[in-house]
């Protein structure tokens, strides 16, 4: 089989791509959308707007999400903001600088097509967040705000205080409800999608789990649209909630969508670091603590005397040192890495000495308690909550942890993977971010993805594609259930003695590793070998009680572990591939002599995309080459 | 209050199989709990005890344990999220317990949420309350540039202080007449406040108040319980909005069956 | 739904609602009238009896307004007792419950039993007040009931008194609670000025309750 990683970028200038694609893809007429079906897996920004959105055009929406609403997905969390280039605060914003940033921070390895789209709709959504009601921060005058975020030197963050993410959710989630309201969405709570079916090589149903009863349940439609977001719980730890997980993408994969980019993960910089072995989660603090707070650490080794003691002369600000330029808003890789650095030069803070002091002494200084607790207040609160310590007295500590995936199942300009009908959208597909997002660039992804890219390109598929009717009696609908049960059957089987979460951790230790924030061949060598190790036992020796028919928790989480199992591996395969340091994938092999990212753009300049061949045989890594005709590749310099 | 120290605690769970079967409260002991620890996280540890001596382990809700998804809980204490100040269940840490504590958890009850399954509760009535017109028909496309319509800051501060809801429905189950007046009026509330949701307020008091009441939400009496368990501090005075816009919908609005037929 | 508005307002939890409030508010109004009608008595049997004769006088009028007042009582006992039983209803219940102390207080939790207290106060404060024994007496002439004497026969014992004095505290706790609640309910609630609405909540409750109750242990102090 070939795989056809055709990126249908249109031709003509960059700035007119979009357009020009607009006006020449096909539409279906509106008394025609009634008679489609489409699915949408998924309820966070990029699922919620995109159901919304279709079943305002008229298109039937059926959509299924994990948890018990739709309002609860992951998208939710995200803190900080969302990116426009409305530059409203006239700093000398446009669409092409947020297009150059985006870019530039992405280290140079995602599609320049894709990148000027996001940000020329940019503006749209938040006109269109402004309309559904969602209270942005204003100025007095009754302007919108804006505040400043990583990797950009222009403030260009809308942000609806320290809970963007939620108001951006429950503005598409409101327009959902709408929908539902009106018939034209019909709305799956607690279900897990175990399985894409695809009928003559076009994706044209699902299999899921109704996790309450335990019910494998089938539907059919036209096309499949994967919401899921990403699968940074890989890791074990990590910012992502407990039930985001990456089988959907991952089933996809091994129907014969390819994954791109695997290796490609975002370590945040600013979260609340590990404290013991029974934690289930990572806290983020938001970056835009980075607008106001000074990262440092002593400047000698075990200085045991407490934050407040140790005067200016004996603190090493770090960032600022290092990139003067950006200061402490050098993007999250960057970040990332440095506090990595520190901490291993034995200058790290706190119990375990794996912190760093993310500290607003000067900020309360210069703007009084008052301003400070009125742009973070909350967030404040919340680490009091989470440490017991209080940052407007002694500086918060930080660590990095894993909060966001760039790789995903590859797609095309269309937002369309290898199989047909199968459109990704948001974080589970690859397309955008290259191989590190800067801050507040998701949500805008998501809801660019939801709002104002796949109506258009759905609609073009829809009406160039031959669709046979197809119902859920069909042998693919059977066949694919079936392996489901199969493998649910294997797993309540196994009776060994090691519990899910065992796995789990353990898988996570491995990749936090080998596959974090710094990798090398040997240690890359080792994961996958350890990984495959804890494969095979995983299915020797896992305990997983109960049966299928009530709501087994044990029994979903050790489905989603089992894939785990398979894509750290291809995770860990990807960073061994990929012979240079780009992002927030750190090849130790390939640093500068300052220990920052070298690329290799002669061989590297290309998205890695790896097509499943089966069970027992290795997967195959195919390229895009990726062609940068507007921006000039230069390294990458925060200084 | 603090304990540095790790402990042991005395727990009675309730423990129900379905809907349908009667639940209990059993007890558990979990010893080693650590002050660090979330009250989430010390179920883990006993669930996971649980799983190792092949029992049902406990089920709960729960997702991005930190505070802002809505999906935990269950009432610690008698007392939705433990009753701690804005505080949801996951982001209640062990230190606020002391050593050999008998603590009771329950899942959150009201009517309009039945149980499923011993902690997890069935919350759909809240979704419906919001498909009733918890939104602005603003379909995508046709929305005006975000500053043509100026919001003071001091409304759009507001308007942000009733959207900070996370339907987690702890107002529900510590209300004493199982309202949801506070989870329903933070979003009319909410829209009302902003000139984005005028248009079609009136509409949206009236059928939100309807749907509230037909699915067995209990009515206000103004104690306050919610207010001062709901995790983001949602005031009541967004109840008195509601009961201001739905008053004024009520005697003012009228909508007349028209054809919209033409050439 | 839509075109029946304004009749689903009195089927909705937020409509009784206001017509509790609203009901609750006239009979505030009411006890301030009574009360100041009371106070009569410690100026003295002639003011207190002609301020009763005058009413009477009223003749058809005072019906109408015995009437009006009646149907507020009842409106407002009926939702309210309408709106407790559905509470019951809808309210969870738990194997252990406890308040957060933050919000409910012992004057909202107790809305219902000091309102039963009050209906049975009602009852029997007519019986044995307004529908009591009735004396006769001359003032300037004109001859009336001898309401004065009805009321300090019935102050004049102890265990009257104390009832009397019992119904007025439920009187005041009740009040305590409702008069703020009743803001709330119709809309008036507003971060600006609500917390003096609750202090005035508390005044009229101590003012109301405590002048009634006053006026009874000064009736049985002084004796017939």
């Amino acid at each position: 089989m070939t795989l056809n990683l055709d990126s249908k970028i249109p031709s003509g200038p960059l700035t007119e791509k979009w357009a020009k694609h607009k006006f020449e893809m096909k539409r279906v007429n509106p008394a025609n959308k009634r008679k489609f079906t489409v699915i949408v897996v998924g309820t966070g920004l990029a699922g919620g707007s995109a159901a919304a959105t279709l079943a305002e055009l008229g298109y039937n929406v059926l959509s299924f999400c994990i948890q018990d609403s739709p309002r609860r997905a992951h998208s939710i969390a995200a803190q900080g903001g969302i990116n426009a280039a409305k530059n409203y605060p006239n700093d000398g914003d446009s669409v092409k600088n947020l297009f150059y940033d985006t870019i530039k921070g992405g280290d140079y390895r995602a599609r320049e097509a894709n990148v000027y789209r996001l940000a020329e709709v940019s503006n749209n959504i938040i006109d269109q967040m402004v309309a559904q009601g969602v209270p942005f921060a204003r100025e007095y005058g009754g302007y919108l705000d804006n505040r400043s975020f990583g990797g950009a030197q222009v403030s260009r963050t809308f942000y609806a205080r320290g809970q963007t993410g939620q108001q951006l959710l429950l503005g598409a989630y409101s327009g959902m409800m709408k929908m539902v309201a009106k018939g034209k969405i019909k709305q799956y709570n607690r279900r897990e999608m175990m399985d894409l079916v695809t009928i003559n090589g076009k994706a044209r149903g699902i299999i899921v789990r109704n996790l309450l009863t335990g019910e494998l349940e089938r539907y059919a439609a036209d096309a499949v649209l994967l919401c899921t977001g990403g699968y940074g719980n890989v890791f074990y730890l990590s910012t992502n909630a407990q039930v985001s997980n990456g089988s959907a993408a991952w089933r996809c994969y091994k129907r014969g969508a390819a994954f791109a980019n695997p290796c490609f993960t975002q370590i945040h910089p600013t979260c609340i670091p590990v404290h013991g072995d029974y934690q289930s989660k990572l806290t983020l603090m938001s970056e835009s603590l980075r607008n106001d707070g000074r990262v440092w650490v002593p400047k000698k080794e075990g200085d045991t005397r407490k934050p407040a003691d140790i005067p200016d002369e004996d603190r090493d600000y770090y960032l600022e040192r290092v990139y003067p330029s950006f200061g402490n808003l050098a993007p999250r890789d960057v970040s990332s890495r440095q506090a990595k650095f520190r901490c291993d030069e034995g200058k790290g803070v706190g119990s375990t000495k794996m912190a760093v002091y993310l500290d607003f002494r000067d900020a309360i200084k210069r703007d009084g308690r008052d301003t400070i607790a009125g742009k973070y207040g909350n967030l404040f609160e919340m680490y009091e909550r989470i440490t017991g310590d209080d940052p407007y007295k002694t500086p918060m500590m930080i660590y990095p942890a894993v909060h966001y995936t760039m790789g995903g199942l590859w797609v095309d300009y269309n937002l369309q993977s290898t199989i047909p009908g199968l459109h990704v959208l948001g974080e589970a597909n690859f397309s955008d971010h290259g191989a590190n997002r800067l801050g507040a660039s998701a949500l805008m992804q998501g809801l660019a993805d939801g709002y104002f890219v796949i109506p258009y390109t759905l609609s073009n598929y829809l009406a160039s594609t031959p669709l046979e009717k197809v119902t859920t009696e069909d042998n693919a609908f059977k066949d694919a259930e079936q392996a489901v049960m199969l493998q649910t059957s294997k797993i309540l089987g196994i009776n060994g003695k090691r519990t899910v979460s065992d796995f789990h951790k353990e898988l996570g230790h491995i990749m936090w590793e080998n596959v974090g924030m710094s990798r090398n061949e040997a240690g890359l060598k080792n994961a996958i070998d350890g990984i495959r190790k804890l494969r095979e036992e995983f299915w020797h020796d896992v305990n997983v009680p109960g049966d299928t028919g009530n709501f087994n928790l044990e029994l979903h989480k050790a489905t989603r572990v089992a894939d785990y199992l398979e894509l750290g591996e291809l995770m860990a395969l990807d960073a061994l591939e990929r012979r240079e340091s780009c992002g927030g994938h750190f090849r130790e092999e390939f640093q500068t002599p300052d220990n920052e990212a070298k690329r290799d753009d002669e061989n590297f300049t290309h998205a890695a995309v790896w097509e499943y061949t089966g069970q027992n045989s290795s997967p195959i890594r195919h390229q895009e080459e990726l062609k940068f005709e507007n921006v000039q590749l230069a390294t990458r310099s925060y200084k | 209050m603090a304990s540095t120290e790790n402990m042991t605690l005395n727990l009675k769970i309730w423990r129900q199989k379905n809907a349908t079967t009667e639940g209990k409260l059993v007890d558990y002991r979990v010893e080693n709990v650590s002050p660090d620890m979330s009250f989430l996280e010390m179920i883990d540890v006993l669930n996971d005890q649980l799983v190792r001596k092949g029992e049902d382990p406990i089920a709960f809700d729960h997702d991005c344990r930190e505070g802002i998804c809505g999906m935990c809980s269950m009432a610690i204490d008698g007392k939705a999220h433990g009753g701690f100040k804005n505080t949801t269940t996951c982001q209640v840490h062990m230190r606020h317990y002391k050593n050999g504590d008998n603590i009771v958890v329950e899942p959150f009850r009201a009517s309009a949420f039945p149980v499923i399954k011993d902690l997890t509760v069935d919350r759909s009535a809240m979704d419906k309350v919001m498909a009733a017109g918890g939104y602005v028909t603003a379909n995508t496309g046709n929305a005006p540039d975000g500053n043509a319509m100026l919001i003071p800051k001091p409304i759009a501060d507001e308007a942000m202080d009733a959207a900070a809801c996370i339907g987690c429905g702890a107002c529900v189950a510590s209300c004493p007449n199982g309202s949801g007046m506070l989870f329903m009026s933070s979003k009319i509330s909410q829209l009302a406040l902003l000139p984005q949701g005028q248009p079609e307020s009136p509409r949206r008091a009236l059928n939100m108040v309807y749907t509230h009441d037909s699915l067995g939400f209990g009515n206000c009496s103004t104690h306050a319980e919610c207010e001062a368990t709901c995790p983001k501090g949602i005031s009541i005075e967004h109840i008195a909005r509601a009961n201001r816009e739905y008053m004024k919908a009520a005697f003012t609005y009228h909508e007349k069956k028209r054809s919209e037929g033409g050439a | 739904m839509m075109t029946s508005a304004v009749n689903h307002y009195f089927g909705s939890s937020i409509g009784r609602k206001h017509l509790v409030a609203i009901t609750g508010l006239l009979l505030c109004g009411f006890l301030v009238s009574h009360l100041l009608g009371n106070l009569l008595l410690l100026v003295g049997p002639d003011a207190f009896n002609l301020y009763s004769y005058k009413l009477f006088a009223l003749g058809g009028l005072l019906y109408v307004i015995e009437a009006g007042l009646a149907l507020v009582f009842l409106v407002h006992m009926y939702l309210a007792v309408r709106l407790n039983i559905e509470n019951m209803r809808s309210r969870g219940k738990y194997a252990m419950k406890k308040r957060t102390g933050r919000g409910t207080t012992l004057m909202s939790a107790t809305m219902p039993y000091t309102g039963l207290v009050l209906l049975v106060f009602l009852i029997l404060h007519l019986m044995n007040l307004k529908f009591g024994t009735v004396y006769t007496t001359v003032v300037d002439g004109t001859e009336m009931r001898d309401i004065y004497k009805t009321t300090m026969e019935y102050f004049a014992n102890p265990v009257s008194v104390g009832w009397y004095v019992f119904a007025m505290f439920c009187a005041a706790f009740h009040t305590a609670h409702g008069f703020s609640s009743a803001f709330q309910s119709l809309g008036l609630n507003h971060g600006k000025y609500f917390g003096k609405i609750k202090i005035i909540g508390y005044l009229y409750a101590i003012v109301v309750g405590g002048g009634f109750a006053f006026v009874s242990v000064w009736a049985y102090m002084k004796g017939v």
